[in-house]
């Protein structure tokens, strides 16, 4: 893998040698102590160095809200919306972002394939970076070390106060053409770089441990707690579900038809017309919530659908831990192993 | 895992735009329920199998999951109908021939018509669930010799919620069709069976080997019906049952229609039980 | 023909009914739809229908209990707007301290002229058709549900919690920030405006439909508020769903 050393100061500058290919997205400050991905605007302010923004990256492919068509009630005609291959540059990212982006590429294109997630995802670029994990970040606990590069074109790596730049594809080496801050260098491997946050088991273990946690006690004790406010699926970038609605202009003429993600937390969102709800309760929906992460998709594709990013737990008004829910139900499976082995 | 370079340019579908269809007829068929004959522009044919649904779309209103009523044998146009129970389908009790709906599908896996032929084929259907069931019916009557005995429970809550009786006094009067129908409730001019439509299940005499049972009813009905096969020893893998849940998308993105870890939408609505009884959310 | 619309006053800040009078370029709009009939008061001589009846403000006395009843016999939908008409709202408080300490603040020494009930819902006395919720309600709300009846469709209830929106604008959380918002038991639709302004939600627009009251209280002293405190911020707007 082609290595160069590129200074800090000459960050701005690729970010904006990158604005050739197409819009750059990347990282900036939001509010008092968040961060959120923008459009660049200005190079400068731009932040490498950060631990979660808001929302996931995944809002860029999968808009929050999505016009689907325009709709006339006059004529009963619509129009669909027009969704745009256009080239774009995602400056700054996170390993377990990334490998939420090729899952949410499964999620959106399996079976039947969307255009409108194709369409904004054909030609989107990646430049990834290293980030020293917080007290929520857990990714390392299912399969993603901080310098995995699957999926990036060009990997980031921060050593002291400068960055190592890896040429992870030919796209990559194609956006660098023309930039000429870059020096050749060794790799170098940067230690001390610890993850605070741990799942007990290797994530290969999780489903069987799943397996048996259905009737565990450990959800009741977490539906007390939480307040069913949705932020964890509305932040986590592995979560795809989405609502549709309809909506009408005051000339109740015109109107459009848009999709906005939705949540498997909230009440309604198994419930039926005529009352019946497939998930009436806290405790049933957190318990789905968990198992569409360590089970039910894990089961089939062989990998956790967590990338553990710690979104759901850091903007969790009721501090619900995913990890700890995970450590408990590992706990508790432990115990009742025990039992089974001393009755025999 | 399905990565992105797999996917080819002409294989990223639209995926949520009607194809708007004329309501060539319309009819009240009880208080609740309306019945609509639509066809695709051109006349083209739906394409769809016993027991699929179509997303059923009015501008400004809304979308919901609605089951085709009619045999894929029937050409140039498709039926449903529908229950006026929420904003939707309140609305759609105004429309009438020759207005238009929007509709996507046929979506969902139907009923497995090649395992059915020769069969003797046992319909139980509790209300509204005479809909989809209707389409089975009807295919099966339409390729008669190819299937064994035609065995219709129907079961609703009163006479005057019963559906398509003009249908019902045809399969009554064919002497290849065993119809059994009752009502929760009778009132007085009421000659049938009374009693919910588990009671009707003790009496049948089934070839247990080449019986086929398609359920399809309200959600507490199933366990019920469920249970009294099995005691009448009807194997497990013999029995498909059509299950409802939300859906917001019909083409397994929305999320909504999951059962456990299985998109309703796209595994079924029509189960095998086998299939279904290891997910707890099931029934 | 095109419906007729009423509006009628109860006991109410007024808030709301300013805000409808603010609906300048929309109001156009709107009057090509409907005809207005009645703002407010003045209805004694009139033996009008009407298709719609707006109702504002909660109701507290024996005589708005009659007229009420009366609205509702004349009217084919009626509508409650605002807080105080949909659950009681801020008038409501007053329901937690014994009703003659009321009249006793309200009237001072003429408190026995003065029939006081406890603030009311209107659904708690007739049948609503339909709310809009908010304190005060806005526009685009009640836009939203006029333009529904227009239609012919039943406006669905908007039944996720205020985070949901605070979310989808990628709003930072008022909890990331040390404060404490109410806004994961309360219900949205309003695109969570006040977190989006860097103010707590205060639980306005009412409370979802089974709030975990208990998880809530932690939340909020967990994040810095005696229990009282929080008890009262719930109780602000919805003494009259609140069960603690
Ligand atoms: C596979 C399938 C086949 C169906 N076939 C028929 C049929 O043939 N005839 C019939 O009358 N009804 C049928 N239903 C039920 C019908 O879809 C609901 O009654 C309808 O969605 C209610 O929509 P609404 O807008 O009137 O109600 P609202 O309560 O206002 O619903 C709002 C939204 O919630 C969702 N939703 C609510 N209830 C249901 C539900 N029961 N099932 C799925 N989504 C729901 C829909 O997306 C709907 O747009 C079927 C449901 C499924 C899943
Ligand atoms: S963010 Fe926390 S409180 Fe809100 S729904 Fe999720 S687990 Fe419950
Ligand atoms: S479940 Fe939580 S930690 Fe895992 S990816 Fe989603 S938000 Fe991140
Ligand atoms: S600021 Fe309030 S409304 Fe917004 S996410 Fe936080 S708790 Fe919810
Ligand atoms: S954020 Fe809360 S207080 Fe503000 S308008 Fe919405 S519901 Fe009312
Ligand atoms: S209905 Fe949307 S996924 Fe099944």
């Amino acid at each position: 893998m082609e290595c160069y050393s590129l200074k800090q100061s000459d960050v701005p500058a690729l970010i904006d040698h990158l604005g050739a290919y197409g819009e750059v997205i990347a990282p900036h400050r939001k509010g008092d102590v968040s961060y959120s991905f923008e459009p660049v605007k200005d190079s400068e302010k731009v932040v490498l160095e950060y631990n979660r923004t808001l929302l996931p990256l995944k809002k860029c492919f999968l808009p929050p809200t999505e016009k689907l068509m325009d709709f006339s009630l006059k004529d009963m005609s619509y129009k669909p919306t027009e969704v745009p291959i256009k080239p774009a540059v995602y400056f700054g990212i996170h390993s377990y972002e990334m490998q939420s982006i090729l899952r949410l590429d499964h999620s959106m294109l399996s079976g039947k394939a969307e255009s409108n997630y194709f369409n904004r995802r054909k030609k989107s670029r990646f430049i990834g970076v290293s980030f020293s994990p917080d007290e929520y970040h857990f990714s390392e606990s299912v399969g993603i070390s901080i310098e995995e590069m699957e999926g990036f074109d060009l990997y980031l790596n921060k050593v002291s106060d400068d960055y190592q730049l890896y040429i992870i594809s030919d796209k990559g080496k194609d956006l660098l053409k023309g930039f000429d801050k870059l020096i050749q260098a060794e790799p170098i491997h940067v230690e001390g770089r610890e993850f605070n946050k741990k799942i007990r088991y290797h994530y290969n273990r999780l489903p069987r441990v799943f397996q048996y946690a259905y009737h565990s006690k450990v959800w009741a004790e977490v539906a007390e707690r939480c307040v069913g406010c949705g932020s964890c699926n509305l932040t986590c970038p592995t979560c795809f579900c989405f609502d549709v609605n309809d909506q009408v202009e005051v000339t109740a003429e015109d109107g459009m038809r848009r999709r906005s993600w939705d949540s498997c937390m909230l009440s309604t969102f198994a419930e039926v017309a005529g009352g019946e709800n497939f998930r009436e309760h806290t405790l049933n929906r957190t318990r789905h919530r968990l198992y569409r992460k360590f089970k039910y998709i894990t089961d089939e594709e062989g990998l956790p659908w967590c990338v553990g990013c710690g979104r759901c737990t850091a903007f969790c008004p009721a501090d619900i831990s995913m990890v700890d829910i995970i450590n408990d139900l590992i706990r508790e499976d432990e115990k009742a192993q025990f039992h089974k082995t001393v009755r025999v | 895992m399905k990565r992105l370079q797999e996917v080819k340019s002409n294989e990223a579908l639209d995926l949520y735009y009607p194809t708007m269809c004329e309501i060539v007829d319309a009819k009240q068929l009880t208080d609740l329920e309306k019945w609509y004959e639509l066809k695709l522009p051109g006349g083209q044919d739906l394409g769809h199998e016993p027991g699929q649904f179509v997303e059923v779309s009015a501008f400004g209103i809304g979308e919901a999951p609605i089951s085709i009523s009619s045999s894929p044998s029937k050409e140039g146009s498709f039926e449903l109908c529908i229950r006026q129970v929420g904003t939707l389908t309140k609305v759609l009790k105004r429309y009438e021939k020759g207005d238009t709906l929007g509709i996507r599908g046929p979506f969902g896996k139907g009923y497995p018509i090649e395992k059915m032929y020769g069969k003797d084929i046992l319909i139980v259907a509790g209300g509204i669930g005479l809909v989809p069931l209707r389409s089975l019916i009807n295919f099966v009557l339409d390729n008669r010799q190819e299937f064994g005995r035609l065995i219709i429970l129907y079961g609703a809550k009163n006479p005057s919620e019963l559906l398509f009786t003009d249908e019902l006094d045809v399969w009554q009067r064919r002497d290849d069709v065993e119809l059994h129908v009752t009502v929760d409730q009778g009132d007085p001019s009421w000659e049938g069976n009374t009693g919910v439509i588990t009671t009707l299940i003790p009496e049948l005499d089934l070839n247990l080997n080449k019986t086929i049972a398609a359920i399809t009813g309200p959600p507490i009905m199933y366990k019920f019906v469920v249970m009294s096969l099995k005691s009448k020893q009807l194997p497990d893998s013999h029995i498909y049952l059509s299950l409802e849940r939300r859906m917001k998308c019909g083409v397994g993105k929305c999320g909504h229609c999951q059962i456990n870890g299985v998109y309703c939408c796209q595994e079924g609505p029509v189960f095998n039980y086998v299939d279904i009884k290891p997910l707890e959310e099931a029934l | 023909m095109k419906p007729k619309v009423a509006f009628f006053d109860f006991t109410s800040c007024e808030g709301c009914q300013l805000n409808k009078l603010n609906l300048e370029n929309d109001l156009l709009d709107i009057l090509k739809h409907v005809e207005i009939v009645e703002f407010r008061e003045a209805m004694d001589d009139k033996a009008d229908a009407y298709d719609i009846a707006f109702i504002e403000g909660s109701i507290s006395s024996p005589s708005c209990v009659e007229r009420i009843h009366d609205i509702r016999r004349r009217s084919k939908i009626l509508v409650a707007l605002g807080s105080c008409a949909v659950n009681g709202g801020v008038n409501a408080m007053k329901n937690l301290q014994p009703i003659d300490e009321v009249r006793e603040t309200v009237y001072g020494e003429d408190k026995y002229l003065f029939a006081t009930l406890p603030a009311m819902s209107v659904s708690s006395i007739v049948k609503v058709d339909y709310e809009v919720r908010g304190c005060p309600m806005t526009q685009q709300d009640f836009l939203k549900l006029l333009v529904s009846l227009v239609l012919g469709k039943q406006a669905p209830r908007y039944d996720s919690p205020v985070c949901v929106e605070c979310k989808l604008s990628e709003n930072e959380c008022l909890y990331n920030r040390g404060m404490v918002c109410l806004g994961p038991i309360t219900r949205g639709g309003c695109d969570a405006i006040c977190p989006s302004f860097g103010q707590f939600c205060t639980g306005c627009r009412g409370l979802l439909d089974e709030p975990n009251y208990i998880g809530m209280l932690e939340v909020m002293t967990n994040h810095g508020i005696s229990l009282d405190e929080a008890k009262k911020r719930m109780l602000l707007f919805n003494s009259n769903e609140v069960q603690l």
